[in-house]
């Protein structure tokens, strides 16, 4: 249903702006539009001081939001207001009393993050410099350690060995007999080198290595100063130091978290809730010395509101009234829907698509009969729908109301209720298996039976028709009551000629007598004279296309026969297979894993289908989409 | 007519049908994943884009049950 709007006005002096401000956000029942939009005589509001409050606040909002990020989350403690978290002079806004504790507290914590990252980073980085200096440390007892010399080592790859040799003598070019290069192979690919040169000779070395395009192994920054042949030892010793540090230092932020998060998370609350006050009074109009306040309330609402304003704002000015929308401003209402447990989980199927616009039909109670029926037709088979009925039951139990995975589980519920009783309609538990077991019969007619295809495929085609003229028939009595003509005509004619065709198809299967021939040409003739008149200049080209389309809309419900066949003759298929292998257990293997499939696909597919055939099929005939979705003030925080 | 010529026809009625309605599922498919990564909410509107090719696969399932049906049952199969 979707729950009946008004329009609420408030004036009042600019003083009692903020308490009046406050009080709706704790109503949180009221979705504010632009008031000099309705009042041409209203200038917007303007916001100075307020303006600039709201960069403090938002600034303030993403360094809050950045400290929290650092500690590590907890149960929150206490829902106490920020104001009573921590005692402050009455001169102090809640702006400067947060600036005050975030600073007192956010350079230690960001030191401490600082920390943590560096050690996880040494933990991530070194186990890599380990690696490589654990290869090259064949080469390092060759070494002597000198203070004014420099030792760097390279990896080469085993196809540039020849590399070694050239590097070797370019040294000696550059540094004399002051050199030294060892090298050998340190695993299946790569050559280690250390080269030592006095540091004198350091920048042509670099000049060289740069130019032979070899990948020097670097020592990370807090090792710089440790001598190459010890960096190995330092490397391991920090890495065993690390997970200690690391440990001390989560203790510390667990500490700033127990002391801090509780605050700055009530903190935080009461930054949006002033933050959105700030925001809201774009909407707002104003004269000289009052504002304006219109918005959007649900109808039942309007008493509570009025009454709230009256009880909490006693001694301000305020006037607050209803201000009724015109007929032409009807349709900007936002869109409340409020369905019963029966027909809720259509409304998040409806969200999918697009909210129907306020004052239009809400067609979720007619999705509630047909779309598990189309569901239970396609399915039907008490085996796998026992499953399903399982499946729902399990996922209503564990997602809570209100989630869109519960609402799936209600339809797949309703769904799997019908797909029993079709089941035994068809004659089918687990494909043909309920036949061949238990002598099962069908109430109607076996599906996999081929004498069965055509009474099926008319039955899919005659549920299809209702379907369609029902949508049709609603989209008439919808553009009757909302005035338009033009559609009127349009979908009048549709239903006309629909009518007209459904009489020639039973004249044409001798269920009419033949003298109802002409009769149901007039008929379908009548449908495209309206249908003409109501699509315009183009409508004598477009009329017949478009009773073509209506009608292969009714053939569309033949995937109600179609996927059902399909699952049937996999179910078939795998029990057949299953017969024939020979072991017992091989053949339960197969055919579970068969049953599965088909179950898989018997909770997916019917449901696609069922979706699309409402939200082709049916809705394009009467349903008017692109409802704003209502938004009160205050919503997100109450 | 030989049975084995009409369930032929009726296997190349859904069967071009179903490569057709695939192709244009693939395609409309692809544009329709990348538009969701942008908007989340158009979901629904996507999967009515993606389930309209269907009806020419379901009318070629109808073509080949009417061959079956109304041809098939007179030559006797």
């Amino acid at each position: 249903m979707i729950v009946p709007m008004t329009r609420l006005q408030i004036v009042g002096h600019k003083r009692d702006l903020d308490a009046t401000l406050r009080a709706l956000q704790e109503l949180a029942c009221v979705q504010l539009v632009d008031a000099p939009n309705i009042h041409a005589t209203l200038r917007p509001y303007a916001s100075g001081a307020e303006h600039a409050e709201m960069e403090t606040l938002s600034y303030l909002q993403a360094r809050l939001d950045a400290l929290l990020a650092l500690l590590p989350a907890q149960p929150v403690e206490s829902e106490q207001p920020f104001a009573d978290v921590l005692p402050a002079s009455p001169e102090q806004t809640l702006a400067t009393r947060l600036q005050a504790d975030l600073d007192a507290h956010a350079a230690a914590l960001e030191t401490l993050a600082q920390q943590r990252q560096a050690l996880r980073n040494d933990a991530d980085v070194l186990p890599n410099y380990a690696a490589t200096l654990t290869k090259l440390s064949r080469l390092t007892p060759a070494l002597t350690e000198l203070s004014d010399y420099e030792t760097v080592a390279l990896l080469i790859n085993r196809r540039y060995a020849a590399v070694v040799d050239l590097l070797a003598e370019e040294m000696r070019a550059i540094a004399g007999e002051r050199s030294l290069l060892v090298s050998d192979q340190v695993d299946a690919d790569n050559i280690g080198a250390l080269l030592v040169f006095p540091r004198a000779v350091a920048a042509p070395m670099q000049a060289l290595l740069g130019r032979a395009q070899v990948s020097q192994v670097s020592l990370p920054d807090s090792l710089r100063n440790v001598p190459f042949r010890d960096a190995l030892d330092h490397i391991q010793q920090r890495l065993k130091s690390i997970p200690d540090e690391l440990a001390v230092i989560d203790a510390r932020l667990a500490e700033a978290a127990r002391q801090h998060r509780s605050r700055w998370l009530a903190a935080r609350q009461a930054l949006v809730r002033r933050l959105e006050q700030l925001r809201v009074r774009n909407h707002l109009g104003e004269t000289e010395h009052t504002f304006v306040l219109v918005g959007w309330t649900p109808q039942r609402d309007l008493p509570k509101t009025l009454a709230y304003l009256d009880q909490h704002l006693p001694d301000s000015a305020l006037v607050a009234q209803e201000l009724p929308p015109a007929s032409a401003e009807i349709h900007a209402a936002p869109v409340l829907m409020e369905s019963r447990a029966l027909t809720r989980p259509y409304e998040f199927f409806l969200r999918l698509f697009s909210l129907p616009q306020y004052g239009s039909f809400d067609p979720t109670t007619l999705m509630a009969l047909f779309m598990p029926l189309f569901f239970g037709i396609m399915l039907g088979d008490v085996g796998y729908s026992l499953v399903l009925l399982a499946i729902s039951l399990y996922g209503l139990r564990r997602f809570p109301v209100g989630t869109g995975l519960h609402d799936i589980f209600r339809f797949l519920l309703m769904g799997s209720v019908w797909g029993v009783i079709w089941g035994f309609v068809f004659g089918e538990f687990l494909g043909s298996l309920g036949h061949d077991w238990f002598g099962m019969q069908a109430w109607w007619r076996e599906r996999s039976d081929p004498e069965a295809l055509a009474p099926l495929l008319l039955f899919t085609i005659g549920l299809g028709a209702v379907h369609v003229t029902l949508g049709l028939a609603l989209g008439v009595w919808q553009a009757w009551r909302a005035r338009q003509s033009q559609h009127l005509w349009e979908r009048g004619g549709m239903l006309v000629g629909l009518i007209g065709l459904f009489l020639l198809a039973a004249v044409a299967t001798r269920r009419l007598p033949a003298g109802w021939m002409t009769p149901s040409l007039a008929v379908v003739i009548v449908g495209l004279v309206l249908l003409i008149r109501g699509l315009g200049p183009i409508g004598a080209l477009m009329a017949p296309v478009e009773l073509l389309g209506v009608v292969g809309n009714v053939l569309s419900y033949l995937r109600l026969a179609a996927i059902g066949l399909a699952s049937v003759y996999l179910a078939m298929v795998g029990n057949t297979m299953a017969g024939r292998v020979g072991s017992l257990w091989v053949g339960v293997l197969i055919a579970a894993l068969f049953h599965a499939l088909n179950i898989a696909l018997g909770a997916f597919s019917p449901t696609i289908h069922a979706l699309r055939l409402h939200y082709v099929e049916f809705f394009s005939k009467f349903y008017e989409p692109g409802g704003e979705p209502f938004a009160p003030y205050g919503a997100g925080h109450s | 007519m030989d049975i084995g010529l009409l369930a032929v026809g009726a296997g190349l009625a859904v069967g071009i049908t179903a490569l057709g309605t695939g192709y244009a599922q693939g395609r409309i498919g692809s544009a329709g994943v990348g538009a969701m990564a942008e908007k989340p909410e158009l979901m629904g509107r996507i999967i009515l884009l993606v389930a309209i090719p269907e009806t020419m696969v379901i009318l070629g399932f109808a073509v080949a049950a009417m061959i079956l049906l109304l041809l098939g049952g007179g030559a006797g199969g």
